[in-house]
C-alpha cells in the first residue's frame, strides 16, 4: 500500500489567479521562489546570496560601521584590520561602509533598468507582434537598428549628452534592453495569437490592447521570468560599468564600479580597496544567476517526497 | 493461425507490469496492471481512451521511459527480461529486434537527410551492409512497404512526401532490419482516412509475410477491428479485458469495452443513425490518484454492485481464450449501454440563415523571383474556391473531406477570422463583412465558433468564467452582476457544477473544456455555430456528451450549425445537409440521406468507403485513393478530382471541369461529375 503523500504543489498559475489582490500574489511568488530555490544546490546557494545583498540594499546605510563619507585621515589606505575589516581607501574611508551603503544604489538602479526594459520591450513586441504586416517590419528593423550599438556605446552617448543622474541610467538601460526583449516578446506573441482563445476574443469583438494585455500577456510569463532574470545580471554589470567609467553615481557617494575606478592607481599597494567592491559585484552577479536557474530546474523536479 | 501456435512460447510476455512517474506535478500511475503476451505472426490491439496507459505499456517494452520512473513486473522478450537488462543490452535489442513506428511520421524522420540514406544508414549499423548491399536492400524495402516508384524514392526529402508515404517509410525503417516485434504507436491516427485505410492494409499485409509480432496501440475501435487479432482493452492503466477480436466483439464481457463500443457512431449502414449514442459517464480514474481496493471503472460503471466498491477483481477466465476483469462479466448484455433514443430527424426545411456565394480565400499572393521584381515565380494557394452552400435554421451542415480540403478554410472566412477574397456572404441577407472586426454586435453575437483543440480554445492562465463572462458581457450585453448569474446556468445547462467557474482550464479534462468552450458559444444569441472539428480531439466515451448537448440546444433554440468534420461517422450522425469539399472545391452537396445512401460522387463513396468500422467481420472494402490532396497552386484545366478519381473516365476529366448535376432524390443534391447521375447509381447496385 502506498502512503499519502501531501502535495506541495507550486501553482504558478494560481498566484496569477490572486491577480486581484497583488500582495498576496506577491506574498505566493516569495514563497513559491523560496520554496523552489531550497530544493536544488543552485538555488541554496544563490537564494542566501541574494538575501545577503537585498538586506544590505535596504540596510546597508545603518549597518554600516562607520558613515560612508567619514575620512579617517590618520588611517589612509590601511590593510584590513580589526578596527577597519576591509581597510580603507586613499581617503582613509572605510571601504567595507562603502560597500555596504552602495548597495541599495546598484541594486535599485539596476532592477529599475530592467524592469523599465522589460515593460518597454513588452509593450513594443507585443504590439508589434500582434500587428503583424507592415508595421511589424518597420518597428522590429527600428529595434534592429537601436540594437546594433554595442550596449556600453549607447549608454555612453545617452548619458553624456543627457547628463549623469540615476534616472538617466534607468532611462538608458531600459532603452539599451528594450530591443532584444522586444524581439523575444514578439516571437512569444506571434506564437499565441495564433491559438484558438486569441480568435475566440477576436470574435467576441474585443478590442486589441484587451487581446494583447488580458489575454496574452498571461501567458508570457515564462518567458518574462527568464527574461527578467538574465536582463537583471546585465542592468547589475551595466550599471558597474557606468560607475567604473564615471558616468555612474557621482563621487563622493559610494558606488560599486566607481570604487573600482578610483582605485585603480593603488592596485598593487591597497589591492583590498578594489577587491572588496569587485567581489560585491562579483557575488551579486553569481548570487542572481544561481537563484534564477536553481528555481528553474527545481520546476522540473519532481515533488518533494514523492521519489522513492 | 491461433491453433497452430498453441503450445509455442510468446515473443514478449508482459507480466503484471507497472509504471509510476514522478513529476512535477506529482506522482503518475501511468500503468498499475497490465498482463498480456504477444505471439509472432499476430497482431495484438491495445485500445483505451487517451491517458490509459496504452502508450506507456508499450515505451516499457521498448524499454523506453522518459523523466524519473519506476517499472514493476516482467517483460520478458523471448525468455529474457527486459526490465533486468543493462542499459546497452536494451539498446541492442530496440536497434535490431524490436522497432517501432510512431503516430507522427513527420517527427520520425530527419528532415535533412534524404529518406534513402535514412534507411540505408540503419542497415549499415546494424546488419553490417556494404552501402551497395543496403541500397538494394532499402528498394525492396520501399518496394515491399508499397511505395511508389521504389528506386527514386529515396532521393527525396521527407516534406517532399505526403504524410502517408512518409509513414511507408517510417515502416520501411522499422521493417529494415528484420525486427521480431514492431510496435506500432497510433500509427494512423494523424492521417486522413483514406491514407489511414491504405496504411492498415499495409499492416495487414505486412501481418501475413513478415514473422514478428506486432503490437498495435490505437484508440480507435474501428482500427482495431480490422488489423487485430486478438485485443486487449486498457482502463486506468489496467488491461481490463483481453480476447481475439471476433470473441471480443462478439461477446464483450466487461461494461466498459461494451460502453466504448457502442460510442462509436456507426458509418453507414440502414438502422444505425435511429440509435442514440452513449457516452460514458464521469472521467477516467485518474493516473495521480493511488491503487485502491475496488473496482477502478466501478464509479462509471452502469452495473456497479456492491462487491466491486470493496475489492479489486481479478482476470476471470470467460472461455474461449477470453479474460474478464469484471466479477460480472457473464452478465454484460449488448444492450448494456444503449437506451435506443432515436436521434430526431428534422424535417423542416427552414429559413435561409447564411448564404455563401463564390466564397474564395487564396492564401498569399503571387511571389517574384526579385522580392518585388522579375517574372512571378509562386502562385497563391488556392485553399478555397468560389463555394456556394447555404445554412438553414435549425439545421446541421456537415463539412466533411481530407485535410488539405479547405474545410477549416472555410469555416475561417465565414467567421471572418480570415478575410476571404471574392464572393459574398449574407447573414439574413445582410453582408457580412470580411474581418471580424469590422462586424457590427450582432452579426458577431450572430456566428460564434467553437474550434478543436478544447485547450487551446480557452486561455490556461484565466480561469473557466473568462470566456463564458466575456461573451456574455461583449455579446449578451449584459451587466457584471447578469452574467455571473447566466454564467452559472450555462455551465449548468452543459452538465457542469457552476463552482467550476473558479477552476483554471488545466484542471478539467479536455470533455469538460469543450464543453466550457461550448457553453461560451451558447451564451449570446448565436443563430449559427461553426464547430471546426469540435469533437475530433475527444475521447469516444465523451464525444457522445458534446454532440448531445449540441443537438440539446439545437432543438431548443433552432441554432443552426456548420459541423466540420473528418469522421464521416461523426458527420452522419449530427448533419442534415451535407457538403463535401475536395481541394477547395465543392464536390457534392445536398440532404444528408441524398449524399450518403448511397454515396454518388466517387469522392465520396471513397471517404465512405476508407472510414474504418468497429467490427472485425465487416467486409474489407476496396476503394482506396491513392496519394493526398494536392497543392492547390494551379487552377485544375479539368476535374478539380481527376488526378486521384477511381472512376475516372478519361481524357475528358482532365480538359473539362465537371458539369453541375442535380441529384435523383432531391433537388438540393448537388453533384460535380463528369459522369451521369443515373450511371453513378447504378455503380452502387
Amino acid at each position: 500500500m502506498m502512503t499519502n503523500y501531501t502535495i506541495t504543489r507550486t501553482d504558478w498559475t494560481a498566484v496569477f489567479r490572486a491577480g486581484g489582490s497583488g500582495i498576496v500574489a506577491i506574498v505566493r511568488t516569495v514563497r513559491n521562489i523560496f520554496t523552489l530555490a531550497l530544493r536544488t544546490p543552485a538555488g541554496r546557494i544563490g537564494l542566501p546570496i541574494v538575501l545577503i545583498h537585498l538586506i544590505l540594499a535596504l540596510l546597508g546605510t545603518w549597518l554600516a560601521p562607520y558613515d560612508a563619507l567619514e575620512h579617517h585621515l590618520e588611517h589612509q589606505l590601511e590593510a584590513p584590520s580589526w578596527q577597519f575589516l576591509m581597510g580603507t581607501d586613499v581617503f582613509g574611508r572605510d571601504i567595507l561602509s562603502r560597500v555596504m551603503s552602495g548597495a541599495g544604489s546598484i541594486i535599485g538602479i539596476s532592477a529599475a533598468g530592467a524592469l523599465l526594459g522589460i515593460a518597454l520591450g513588452t509593450i513594443v513586441g507585443m504590439g508589434s507582434g500582434y500587428k503583424g504586416g507592415k508595421t511589424d517590419e518597420v518597428v522590429m528593423r527600428i529595434m534592429d537598428g537601436v540594437m546594433s550599438f554595442p550596449s556600453l556605446l549607447m549608454a555612453l552617448l545617452v548619458l553624456t549628452s543627457l547628463g549623469k543622474s540615476a534616472v538617466y541610467i534607468i532611462l538608458t538601460i531600459g532603452v539599451v534592453f528594450m530591443p532584444p526583449i522586444s524581439r523575444v516578446m514578439r516571437s512569444t506573441t506571434l506564437a499565441l495569437k495564433t491559438q484558438e482563445f486569441v480568435q475566440s476574443a477576436r470574435m467576441r469583438g474585443e478590442p486589441v490592447p484587451y487581446i494583447i494585455f488580458r489575454e496574452i500577456l498571461p501567458n508570457t510569463w515564462s518567458v518574462l521570468a527568464v527574461e527578467l532574470s538574465v536582463r537583471l545580471s546585465y542592468a547589475i554589470l551595466l550599471a558597474s560599468s557606468l560607475g567604473f567609467l564615471g558616468l555612474g553615481v557621482q563621487p563622493p557617494s559610494p558606488d560599486w564600479g566607481l570604487m573600482i575606478s578610483e582605485s585603480r592607481r593603488y592596485l598593487v599597494a591597497a589591492p583590498w580597496v578594489a577587491l572588496a567592491p569587485a567581489f560585491a559585484v562579483a557575488t551579486l552577479i553569481i548570487g542572481v544567476n544561481l537563484l534564477t536557474d536553481g528555481v528553474r530546474q527545481a520546476r522540473r523536479l519532481p515533488l518533494k517526497g514523492t521519489h522513492p | 493461425m491461433n491453433e497452430k501456435q498453441q503450445g509455442i512460447a510468446p515473443l514478449v510476455q508482459v507480466d503484471q507490469l507497472a509504471v509510476t512517474f514522478y513529476t512535477p506535478t506529482g506522482v503518475v500511475h501511468a500503468v498499475r496492471d497490465a498482463s498480456f503476451e504477444i505471439m509472432r505472426g499476430q497482431v495484438l490491439g491495445l485500445v483505451g481512451e487517451s491517458g490509459c496507459g496504452k502508450s506507456t505499456a508499450a515505451f516499457a517494452i521498448m524499454g523506453y521511459l522518459p523523466g524519473i520512473h519506476r517499472v514493476e513486473g516482467h517483460i520478458s522478450f523471448e525468455g529474457r527480461d527486459i526490465t533486468e537488462m543493462s542499459a546497452s543490452e536494451v539498446r541492442e535489442l530496440r536497434g535490431n529486434r524490436i522497432a517501432m513506428v510512431y503516430q507522427d511520421p513527420a517527427t520520425s524522420l530527419n528532415p535533412s537527410m534524404r529518406v534513402g540514406p535514412q534507411v540505408e544508414e540503419s542497415l549499415q549499423t546494424n546488419l553490417n551492409l556494404s552501402s551497395q548491399q543496403a541500397h538494394e536492400r532499402t528498394v525492396r524495402l520501399f518496394e515491399s512497404v508499397g511505395l511508389a516508384d521504389p528506386a527514386n524514392i529515396g532521393r527525396r526529402y521527407p516534406h517532399e512526401l505526403s504524410g502517408g508515404m512518409q509513414q511507408r517509410i517510417v515502416i520501411a525503417l522499422a521493417l529494415a532490419c528484420d525486427p521480431d516485434l514492431l510496435i506500432m504507436d497510433e500509427p494512423t491516427t494523424g492521417l486522413d482516412v483514406t491514407t489511414e485505410a491504405t496504411i492498415l492494409d499495409l499492416v495487414v499485409d505486412l501481418k501475413r509475410r513478415v514473422r514478428a509480432g506486432i503490437l498495435f496501440v490505437s484508440h480507435n475501435l474501428g482500427v482495431i477491428a480490422r488489423v487485430a487479432d486478438r485485443v486487449a482493452v486498457m482502463y486506468a492503466g489496467q488491461v481490463i479485458e483481453q480476447a481475439p477480436v471476433r470473441e471480443l466483439f462478439k461477446n464483450t464481457h466487461h461494461p466498459y469495452t461494451a460502453g466504448l463500443l457502442s460510442c462509436v457512431p456507426r458509418p453507414i449502414s440502414e438502422d444505425e443513425v435511429t440509435t442514440k449514442l452513449i457516452s460514458i459517464p464521469g472521467v477516467v480514474y485518474e493516473a495521480s490518484r493511488d491503487d485502491i481496493d475496488a473496482c477502478l471503472f466501478a464509479s462509471r460503471c452502469p452495473m456497479v454492485q456492491d462487491q466491486c466498491q470493496e475489492e479489486a477483481p481479478e482476470m476471470f477466465n470467460a472461455g474461449n481464450e477470453h479474460e474478464s476483469g469484471c466479477f460480472f462479466w457473464n452478465d454484460v448484455q449488448k444492450g448494456l449501454w444503449e437506451k435506443e433514443i432515436p436521434r430526431e430527424e428534422i424535417d423542416h426545411e427552414g429559413s435561409l440563415v447564411l448564404t455563401a456565394e463564390n466564397l474564395r480565400k487564396f492564401y498569399g499572393r503571387w511571389q517574384r523571383k526579385y522580392l518585388f521584381f522579375g517574372p512571378r515565380v509562386k502562385p497563391p494557394v488556392r485553399a478555397l474556391v468560389d463555394a456556394d452552400f447555404d445554412v438553414r435554421s435549425g439545421r446541421t451542415l456537415g463539412v466533411v473531406g481530407e485535410s488539405g480540403s479547405g474545410k477549416t478554410t472555410m469555416a475561417r472566412t465565414v467567421a471572418g477570422l480570415t478575410p476571404r477574397n471574392r464572393g459574398e456572404l449574407k447573414l439574413r441577407g445582410e453582408d457580412l463583412a470580411p474581418e471580424v472586426e469590422e462586424r457590427n454586435r450582432q452579426q458577431r453575437d450572430a456566428l460564434r465558433m467553437v474550434f478543436q483543440n478544447p485547450t487551446a480554445s480557452l486561455n490556461p492562465q484565466l480561469p473557466i468564467s473568462h470566456t463564458i463572462l466575456r461573451s456574455l458581457r461583449k455579446l449578451a450585453g449584459l451587466n457584471r452582476k447578469e452574467s455571473r448569474e447566466r454564467a452559472a446556468e450555462l455551465l449548468q445547462a452543459v452538465g457542469l457544477d457552476p463552482a467550476y467557474l473558479g477552476r483554471l482550464p488545466g484542471e478539467l479534462s479536455g470533455g469538460e473544456q469543450q464543453r466550457v468552450a461550448l457553453a461560451g458559444a451558447f451564451a449570446g444569441n448565436a443563430e449559427i455555430i461553426i464547430a471546426d472539428e469540435a469533437v475530433s480531439s475527444l475521447d469516444v466515451s465523451v464525444q457522445a456528451q458534446v454532440l448531445d448537448l449540441l443537438g440539446k440546444h439545437q432543438r431548443e433554440e433552432g441554432t443552426s450549425y456548420i459541423f466540420i468534420s473528418h469522421d464521416l461517422g461523426v458527420v452522419r450522425y449530427v448533419s442534415d445537409d451535407i457538403m463535401v469539399l475536395y481541394a477547395g472545391h465543392v464536390a457534392e452537396s445536398g440532404p444528408a440521406d441524398s449524399v450518403l445512401k448511397p454515396p454518388m460522387h466517387p469522392y465520396t463513396e471513397a471517404l465512405l468507403s476508407a472510414a474504418p468500422v468497429p467490427d472485425p467481420d465487416a467486409k474489407p472494402t476496396t476503394i482506396r485513393l491513392p496519394g493526398a490532396v494536392p497543392t492547390l497552386l494551379e487552377r485544375f484545366q479539368g476535374c478539380f478530382f481527376a488526378g486521384r478519381c477511381p472512376r475516372k473516365l478519361g481524357p475528358i476529366c482532365d480538359q473539362t471541369p465537371p458539369p453541375e448535376r442535380v441529384g435523383p432524390d432531391s433537388h438540393d443534391h448537388v453533384i460535380y461529375c463528369h459522369i451521369t447521375v443515373e450511371e453513378l447509381k447504378a455503380m452502387q447496385q
